[in-house]
């Protein structure tokens, strides 16, 4: 394999997630021991860091460069962003061409959100104008009604029943017994899932996030600098974006990923079939499908096939921190959470829930619900080094 | 209710936009859409019981029942419906709410007419008459 760009992730950490946070655990706390645990990771020293990026939706009044002053850090590349689930996709697309380019050689990014009542109603209420102005007053309380829609557009138009969406949460749900950092963790059975409260029907609780604290980040470097630091870092053979494909006009189940399939396939150098493990940003079950399938994964879209057989008889690794549907969604941080699980995977690093022999990774970034689905879709392919 | 329309080529936008996605003209009118096909429902529990208000008191909230209106115009419209409102029944689609200050926003209801179904959406932006090549 031969493709790929000239950057390397070097090191992954997390600020354990919460659901309670004591009033003094604030946003920049969390992104703060995410950074710390990244940079440990990494065996990088704060003071080599030259590059930093963060996307948070609690860090108002501050900003990415308040943020790197309290860190402490002196920078020549500096970034926010603000893509919500596609955010650390987005972030590791600019930070990779920045090594490239020489702009900066060791990039920290990161991402967090202390995430309680309060902070989550600001974040729904006022997620963008037309949240504010059109949904929030029906009223609307999050996203969790539009994803009921999508999720029974998607049951028509593939016949999927309750029985068949329990594969997602619960084939997550056993990767997350192996998972310290994940809020939940006891193995879920069908009965459980079944039976479990209405949210949104048909979404009940497990199809929800649990809505948690938290702090995500990882390390990216020159493949130069990967091999002076020694060990193994993950690659980045490919990554495509696409914002507004459909304008919001399209049924949101057939999505921006399927117009970036072909390219990104290509440009990494690989097949879908060739993929060895994939971290699919999973804030419904419906959207980890959507995103499966409109890459090209599920092989003849037999959904069915695909759910029964290969997330849950063959545990195929598939969001194998268990997924923000299992460790939770700490705001901001669900965007970078899958590249900081795929990075441990490929470093070797994932404890228990290690994927022998892994090589070659799909990391993915969905988000901003714009009206009625999301508007943000990239893809990372991603590989092994060292 | 209404929604916007380009002037020039036709392009429907709900929530309206500042520029056309379709050819940039930069001004609308208004076209009425009062009817549609309800084409999915929830009833949504509130992911918290109470809520605080940014002046401190503390609010009930209760479950909502919303829809997925496919517009005859084309538009796909978010709605609260009440209750016996299926999906396939047909609805008036009524604006409710004003700009004031006391209720920001522009809600939407729709509410039972009982007729068959019949629907279009936009079609993809390529297929509009207009579409420049090549951007």
């Amino acid at each position: 394999m031969s493709s790929g760009s000239e950057a390397r992730i070097v090191g992954a950490g997390e600020a354990t997630y919460e659901r309670h946070p004591a009033v003094e655990r604030r946003t920049e706390t969390f992104i703060a021991e995410s950074v710390v645990a990244a940079l440990a990771d990494a065996g990088v020293d704060h003071g080599e860091v030259d590059g930093f990026g963060v996307a948070s939706f609690s860090l108002a009044p501050d900003h990415a460069v308040d943020l790197a002053w309290k860190l402490g850090l002196t920078v020549n590349w500096l970034m926010e962003d603000t893509n919500g689930g596609a955010s650390g996709v987005n972030m590791l697309q600019h930070a990779v061409r920045a090594i490239e380019a020489g702009d900066a050689e060791t990039i920290v990014l990161a991402a967090g959100d202390r995430m309680e009542k309060r902070e989550f109603h600001l974040m729904t209420d006022r997620y963008n104008r037309v949240a504010r102005d059109y949904l929030a007053p029906l009223p609307l309380n999050g996203p969790n009604a539009l994803f009921a829609f999508l999720t029974e557009r998607y049951s028509r138009a593939h016949g999927l029943e309750r029985e068949d969406w329990a594969c997602v949460p619960i084939s997550q749900r056993a990767w997350a017994t192996k998972n310290p950092g994940a809020v939940y963790r006891s193995p879920m059975t069908f009965e459980e899932y079944l039976d479990s409260v209405p949210i949104a029907p048909p979404l009940t609780r497990y199809d929800c996030v649990p809505i948690v604290s938290g702090g995500d980040a990882i390390v990216v470097t020159s493949a130069e600098r990967a091999e002076r630091l020694g060990g193994p870092s993950a690659g980045v053979r490919a990554i495509r974006s696409l914002y507004n494909p459909d304008q919001q006009d399209g049924d949101g189940i057939n999505t921006g990923f399927a117009a970036i399939r072909d390219d990104l396939w290509a440009a990494a150098g690989v097949r879908p079939e060739d993929v060895e493990a994939a971290f699919i940003y999973d804030d419904y079950p419906v959207m980890v499908l959507v995103q499966l399938g409109d890459l090209g994964l599920i092989p003849e879209m037999d959904v069915k096939r695909y759910l029964h057989q290969t997330l849950g008889e063959e545990g195929w690794p598939m969001n194998t921190s268990g997924g923000q549907l299992s460790a939770g969604q700490a705001g901001a941080a669900g965007g970078l959470h899958g590249i900081v699980e795929a990075t441990r995977q490929l470093r070797g690093e994932a404890g228990e829930r290690q994927v022998d022999g892994l090589e070659l990774a799909l990391a993915t970034g969905y988000g901003m619900v714009l009206y009625t689905h999301g508007a943000s879709h990239n893809a990372a392919v991603l590989e092994r080094h060292g | 209710m209404t929604v916007a329309e380009c002037p020039v080529c036709g392009y429907l936008a709900y929530p309206p936009r500042i520029l056309c996605p379709n050819c940039g003209g930069n001004e609308w009118r208004k076209r009425l859409a009062g009817s549609g096909v309800v084409t999915e429902v929830t009833v949504r529990r509130p992911v918290f019981k109470r809520r605080q208000l940014p002046w401190g008191n503390w609010l009930d909230q209760e479950a909502t029942r919303l829809a997925a209106v496919q517009s005859d115009v084309g538009v796909r419209i978010v709605a609260r419906v009440p209750e016996g409102v299926e999906v396939g029944d047909r609805v008036a689609l009524v604006q409710q709410g004003s700009t004031a200050i006391a209720l920001p926003g522009h809600e939407v209801e729709a509410v039972p007419l009982g007729e068959e179904p019949a629907a279009r959406v936009n079609p993809p932006l390529s297929d509009w008459p207009g579409r420049q090549e090549g951007e």
